[in-house]
């Protein structure tokens, strides 16, 4: 996986609303990368910000929409920057988007087939025009520095041009008899399958539409006729067709009458005289001979194309294999080594003079840097950027087949960048301006003794230093990647580069040789349309859309996403509105193009099982923000994060038994995005902290993150809800159940499946008990994360951290006894700590500190140990003391300076969790 | 749940066709049966454009069926004729098949030299004795049918004058106890406004149906007040107070506040919406809710917390619930029972874990085998399976009809296939 390169890359990514009542942040700064070949599976709620987030990789973000920063890196561009012209490129031909409500997708006036044609007919033309300029582009760049590389003599040059030359020549040649081969070869596969269903159909007796089937059959299998495919026995299967047709075909008078029939409104049968025995008899001889003509091997046409081209002479007659070796030899010998080894001349050139120029760039960016990095005067940016954007350009190797994101995009993002640097100055002047005015004409109001209906609008300043910064670290990103590419050039492998070049250079040529008919284009919408499984694609391709039902429109609308073979294909909850079988039809339908065509996809959905069903990875999104990334496995197996849990635990399974777990309350208003944990309202588990900072990327492997602050090392040691750790448990026993079955010895897989069960009920009794801590041990961490706070600085509280989580094990002990006293109350007392800071300000007062702190040390005597004696000796102390008890006798080593503030918000922190287990206990 | 054996609902052989053109028409639901006991939630599965829907809205009387019955509490309400006429067509048509035979029989055997007077004597006879068979026939179905036709149109009449003469023999029985003029008035008050209530009562009422789509169910004109408590108005009552409280109550039953009550659908989340819809159908006091993908538009936290809701009121209510839905993992969740169609007919019933265990019509399994699951492990292994009728089934020589393979496990098969299945079940 980590050897794919990188399709699409979002950073940053900021999006708003313009709405009446204020502005609306859908997404905050979400990142991630979409590799080649790859699923990556968006889940979260309605409003969680999945919807505009492929909207904004697509450019359709509705009018209101604020793009606030970011990048989405595609092909050497920033999406989020380029004109609406450049987009117009990109959309629907290299990215495709799938969208939820197939009603409004479709167009109601046009019939369902001009529709899936339109795209791939207008686009067909586009991507030959932009193939044959790609590829001459390239080819005379390529020949550019291969002349430079021989130091420009002119027979090199010569020589040079007619290598090229002779290479877009023969290309052409190669193409088209590869497609011509293609199409044969297809069309004789197809008509296979046709016959075998049309076989089928005549032994089960079921007549209908047979007719029809054995015509398309028969023209397939005339278009089946090529030099590799049907060759020697082409005038056999010729005779057998033709025959075939007389058969099928229905007499004048058969003809009249069933039409007479149909008018009158007759129940009675509509004649058929076939004789279906005779047509199954002469299709079964068709049959073996396009059989014998598909299991030929495939010629290589690179070679045979040259030779075809250069050699003068036909073909010589030999078995496939024999002929693709022998001009595989003719091709290397007269031309592709000399080829190759030029080429990669010339590419050692081009990119030893890159590195060169990237070492220049270095050294202007570190001469132009300082220019950023305190205030800066108009037009010394103006120089400064011109310099800058020049030598990066400088830098860039033209021959390299993979553009690289940030070169490419540091023109644009540098001035956007600037720009919006002055224009934050402009704005923030104007703002000043405006606000002084109007606390003025108040102030005014205010003193003649008037009440005004309206309010000063606070200032919206831009942060200017911030903007600042951002260019800094847009040069220093540049730097550190022109660093690390000047590092490769040594170990660069460049007959492999020839290699891709040479690949590159065919796949460009065949984009030229790919032309798009309508009646091609026809072809292949009826084909689509059978392949998303609507039946009769010819009745149905002349319907318009309101004739169809939900299911059979989205499979339409799929069909047109599919059509136009993307790079990048959105998959806005495609199948939500259908049902089960029509759904795995659709997925099994996209990922099957996934594999075939190395196809991204970005899906996005609230099923959790379409997710297992085609993520590769998956980011689970909360309010604008990715919560939680990683592997389907990590997700699935190892969940991190409350929200993943509560998503998981509220759909019901195939074994589910027990009350769902639905997520209380609703999703956070977005136009006063929550100051902490977006999710902790809704969260049962949330901290005190939950509700303060927001929490990091906490990294649990190379492919798993999460943002919760249950993963900080202070934070007490929570196990998902039992529902879904039986789920794991249950769905790793059926996993290891399976591979036993594979093994052939049957008592081991027994013995194993024993093993299994035993461990998922260790699983089972381990998730009982550990449930009930987050009241008591947040304080802990409460501590931990202020120190932090305090010395404003986290690496140098390593030491603090280390006691607070002795102090956190030790009570965690101690309430792991507790357990049983209180284990009824237990899961009440772990209800939304929302709920908790109410209750707890309305009634703890000393008495019902007390009372906890009796009730604690009561159960802490029969450990016996040191938090036993503390506890018992501050047993009289008042309230707040006893709250802040385990954090500040377990820690004699705290300074003194820090003691009042975090005694303060320790006291806050336990307060509201002892109230309750309080109330529990009553 | 088991151990009550009332049977609220019950299906005979309903068929719904829809004309499509001459000569032919569209079979949505075909011969379907299947009963539904009280207190039981009974889930229909299928893929779309299979007659769950039609089933549903078929029981509820929003279509006139073709051809069955529909049981309620004992009561016929919905019947269909299509079956009598065909059956006196085909008695017709048999008995001028016959009669033509004989004559040709008579003829012959006076050719061939028989007494012409006693053949005729003999075969008038059996001509007679056809006719006759016809006509009995005839009769029977003619009857059945003027019976059906009126039980389909006047079942809520039936009933109303059912409940009113209930009404009024009690009234009459209390009239007699008492002896206190001004009490007797005042019970005969009391009664007239029942009465007159009770004059339009429906059965039809005791059966509510909860749509998919929460938007485009309400109307975005009424507020949610209106929408809930339209069907009491429509019902008869006129007193706003008890309207009001009803209101409350049932707002308030279903996780939602009063006030809400005077809001308008369009304030509201999706879940939310799908509450009120759920708010209107409980209002009126159903015995049996028709519950018609009432999830399958939701996200899937808002869908755990309208299944749970409908958990809990079946449970607080007394709820029957027919749960017609395409995600099978509620649908196991939620139903005790459940029926599978494929394209109009019922081709398994069984109870839900039963049905899971021992999936045995092939298109089940199939259906079954399509069910994405939160496992990346089981999906990436997961094979569908693909139902071909063609393939699966031989029905040239034998039939199939709906046969009891095990206890309370149905399926739709023939005599081979269900010897197959009992002995795959049995292993």
């Amino acid at each position: 996986m980590e050897t794919k390169e990188t399709k699409l890359a979002v950073r940053n990514l900021k999006i708003s609303f313009r709405t009446d009542s204020g502005k609306v942040q859908a997404v905050r700064e979400i990142n991630f990368d979409l590799k080649k070949g790859e699923t990556l599976a968006i889940v979260g709620e309605s409003g969680s910000g999945k919807s505009v987030t492929s909207r904004a990789i697509l450019g359709i973000l509705a009018n209101n929409a604020l793009k606030e920063g970011g990048e989405i890196l595609y092909d050497g561009q920033d999406l989020m920057k380029i004109s609406e012209e450049e987009f117009c490129k990109i959309r629907g031909d290299k990215i495709a988007m799938i969208f939820q409500d197939p009603l409004s997708s479709l167009n109601p006036i046009m019939r369902v087939g001009k529709q899936m044609t339109e795209a791939m007919l207008i686009k067909g033309r586009l991507s030959q025009r932009r193939s044959r300029k790609d590829f001459n582009s390239m080819l005379s760049r390529l020949n550019g520095c291969m002349d430079s590389a021989r130091g420009k003599t002119p027979e090199a040059c010569a020589k040079n041009k007619e290598l090229c030359k002779n290479f877009d020549t023969f290309e052409r040649k190669h193409l088209e008899l590869e497609i011509a081969y293609l199409d044969a070869r297809e069309n004789c596969t197809e008509a296979i399958s046709d016959i075998e269903d049309i076989l089928f159909r005549i032994e089960k007796n079921a007549f209908d539409g047979v007719v029809r089937d054995v015509k398309t059959a028969i023209k397939r299998a005339e278009k089946s006729r090529n030099d590799f495919v049907v060759k020697d026995r082409a005038e056999e299967l010729a005779g057998l067709l033709f025959t075939l047709k007389k058969l099928v075909q229905t007499p004048v008078v058969t003809k009249i009458t069933n039409t007479a029939k149909l008018l009158l409104r007759r129940n009675s049968k509509i004649v058929d005289n076939t004789d279906y025995a005779e047509v199954a008899k002469t299709l079964a001889s068709v049959k073996a001979i396009l059989d014998e003509a598909a299991s030929f091997d495939e010629p290589n046409f690179f070679s045979i194309g040259y030779y075809l081209t250069f050699s003068g002479q036909p073909l010589p007659d030999m078995p496939v294999k024999e002929l693709n070796e022998y001009l595989h030899k003719y091709l290397d010998d007269n031309f592709m080594l000399e080829f190759i080894k030029v080429a990669k001349e010339g590419i050692i050139y081009s990119a030893k003079n890159a590195t060169e120029r990237k070492k220049a760039a270095l050294a202007v960016i570190e001469r132009e840097i300082g220019v950023f990095k305190s205030e800066f005067e108009r037009a010394d940016a103006k120089a400064a950027a011109r310099a800058l954007i020049a030598a990066v350009e400088d830098g860039i190797d033209r021959l390299e087949t993979v553009k690289d994101n940030i070169a490419y995009t540091f023109r644009t993002s540098l001035r956007s960048a600037i720009h919006g640097y002055y224009d934050g100055i402009a704005r923030n002047a104007k703002e000043e301006k405006r606000y002084a005015k109007q606390t003025a004409s108040y102030n005014k109001k205010v003193e003649s003794g008037k009440t005004p209906e309206w309010k000063v609008i606070d200032k919206d300043l831009v942060d200017v230093e911030g903007a600042r910064g951002g260019i800094v670290n847009l040069i220093e990103r540049i730097k550190a990647k022109y660093e690390r590419d000047i590092e490769k050039f040594a170990d660069t492998d460049f007959d492999a580069r020839a290699v891709d070049m040479i690949d590159y250079l065919k796949l460009k040529a065949s984009g030229v040789a790919h032309k798009m008919t309508r009646a091609m284009a026809k072809a292949r919408a009826l084909k689509l349309l059978e392949e998303v499984g609507i039946p009769e694609p010819r009745k149905r391709y002349r319907q318009y859309p309101f004739e169809f039902s939900g299911g059979m429109r989205q499979r339409i609308v799929i069909a047109i996403a599919l059509a136009v073979n993307p790079d990048i294909l959105i998959c806005d909850e495609p199948t939500t509105a259908l049902d089960v079988t029509i759904q795995s039809q659709i997925l099994e339908l996209i990922n099957k193009v996934k594999e075939e065509r190395q196809l991204s996809v970005i899906f996005i959905t609230h099923d959790l099982g379409v997710v297992a069903n085609m993520a590769d990875r998956v980011a689970v999104m909360y309010a604008g923000k990715i919560v939680e990334i990683g592997t389907a496995h990590d997700i699935f197996y190892s969940p991190a994060h409350p929200y993943t849990w509560a998503l998981l635990s509220s759909m019901p399974d195939l074994d589910t038994k027990e009350k769902l777990e639905a997520i209380p309350g609703t999703p956070p208003n977005m136009i006063y995005p929550p100051k902490g944990d977006a999710f902790a309202e809704r969260n049962k588990y949330a901290m005190q902290i939950d509700f303060e900072r927001q929490p990091p990327m906490f990294k649990i492997s190379d492919t798993h993150s999460a943002a919760t602050w249950l993963l900080h090392p202070n934070a007490p040691k929570i196990d998902p809800p039992k529902i879904i750790t039986d789920r794991i448990a249950r769905m790793t026993r059926a996993t290891e159940l399976a591979k036993n079955a594979e093994s052939v010895n049957s008592e081991a897989s027994v013995e194993a499946a024993e093993a299994v069960e035993k461990h998922a009920e260790a699983v089972k009794s381990a998730s009982g008990e550990t449930v009930e801590e987050p009241n008591v041990i947040l304080e802990d961490l409460k501590r931990g994360i202020v120190d932090d706070t305090v010395n404003g600085d986290t690496v140098s509280t390593d030491e603090t951290l280390a006691t607070t989580d002795e102090t956190a094990k030790d009570t965690k002990k101690s309430t792991a006894r507790k357990a049983p006293a209180k284990s009824a109350s237990a899961t009440k007392s772990t209800k939304t700590t929302a709920a908790k800071t109410t209750a707890a300000k309305s009634t703890t007062t000393k008495t019902t500190a007390t009372k906890t702190t009796t009730a604690k040390s009561s159960a802490a005597k029969k450990p016996a140990g040191s938090t036993a004696k503390t506890t018992t000796a501050k047993k009289t102390t008042t309230a707040k003391t006893a709250a802040d008890k385990p954090a500040a006798a377990k820690k004699p080593a705290a300074t003194a300076a820090k003691k009042p503030t975090a005694k303060k918000t320790t006291a806050k922190a336990t307060e509201p969790a002892d109230g309750k287990t309080d109330g529990g206990n009553e | 749940m088991e151990n009550n054996d009332e049977t609220l609902l019950k299906v005979e052989h309903l068929c719904q066709y829809f004309p499509m053109g001459p000569g032919y028409d569209l079979k949505a639901v075909d011969d379907v049966n299947f009963e539904i006991k009280k207190g039981e939630v009974f889930g229909l599965v299928g893929e779309s454009g299979c007659g769950k829907t039609t089933t549903g809205r078929s029981i509820i009387k929003l279509y006139d069926i073709t051809s069955g019955n529909v049981y309620f509490k004992g009561q016929r309400i919905c019947a269909g004729v299509r079956s009598y006429k065909s059956a006196i067509k085909a008695a017709r048509e048999e008995c001028k098949a016959t009669v033509a035979e004989l004559k040709k029989n008579s003829r012959a055997e006076i050719d061939g030299g028989a007494d012409e007077a006693e053949v005729k004597t003999k075969y008038d006879a059996l001509i007679a004795e056809s006719r006759d068979k016809c006509a009995r026939i005839v009769a029977e179905n003619t009857a059945a049918m003027a019976s059906a036709k009126h039980d389909h149109k006047y079942c809520d009449k039936d009933y109303a004058s059912g409940v009113v003469a209930q009404l009024i023999a009690e009234r009459d029985a209390e009239l007699a106890d008492c002896d206190d003029e001004e009490e007797r008035e005042k019970i005969a008050r009391e009664y007239k406004s029942k009465i007159r209530i009770a004059k339009n009562e429906r059965i039809v009422n005791s059966i509510q149906m909860i749509f998919q789509d929460p938007i485009a169910s309400l109307n975005p004109r009424m507020t949610v007040r209106d929408i809930i408590s339209e069907g009491l108005v429509i019902k008869g009552i006129r007193d706003k107070k008890y309207i009001d409280e009803k209101v409350y109550a049932i707002l308030e039953k279903v996780g939602l506040v009063r006030e809400h009550a005077d809001r308008y659908p369009h304030e509201f989340s999706g879940g939310q919406r799908q509450r009120i819809g759920i708010a209107r159908s409980v209002i009126m006091e159903p015995e049996l809710i028709i519950a018609d993908e009432p999830v399958s538009a939701l996200d899937v936290s808002v869908q755990a917390q309208v299944i749970n809701l409908l958990n809990e009121l079946k449970e607080r209510l007394g709820l029957t619930i027919l749960f017609i839905a395409h995600d099978l993992s509620v649908v196991k969740y939620f139903s005790d029972r459940i029926g599978v169609m494929y394209f109009g007919k019922m081709v398994e019933l069984a109870p839900s874990d039963e049905l899971f265990e021992h999936p045995l019509h092939p298109y089940t399994r199939s259906l079954l085998s399509a069910i994405p699951l939160p496992d990346p492990e089981y999906e990436k292994n997961r094979k569908r399976f693909v139902y071909n009728p063609l393939a699966e089934h031989d029905y040239s020589t034998d039939l199939p009809t709906m046969r009891e393979v095990s206890p309370g496990h149905f399926i739709y098969c023939n005599q081979a296939e269900f010897d197959k299945y009992k002995a795959e079940l049995d292993k």
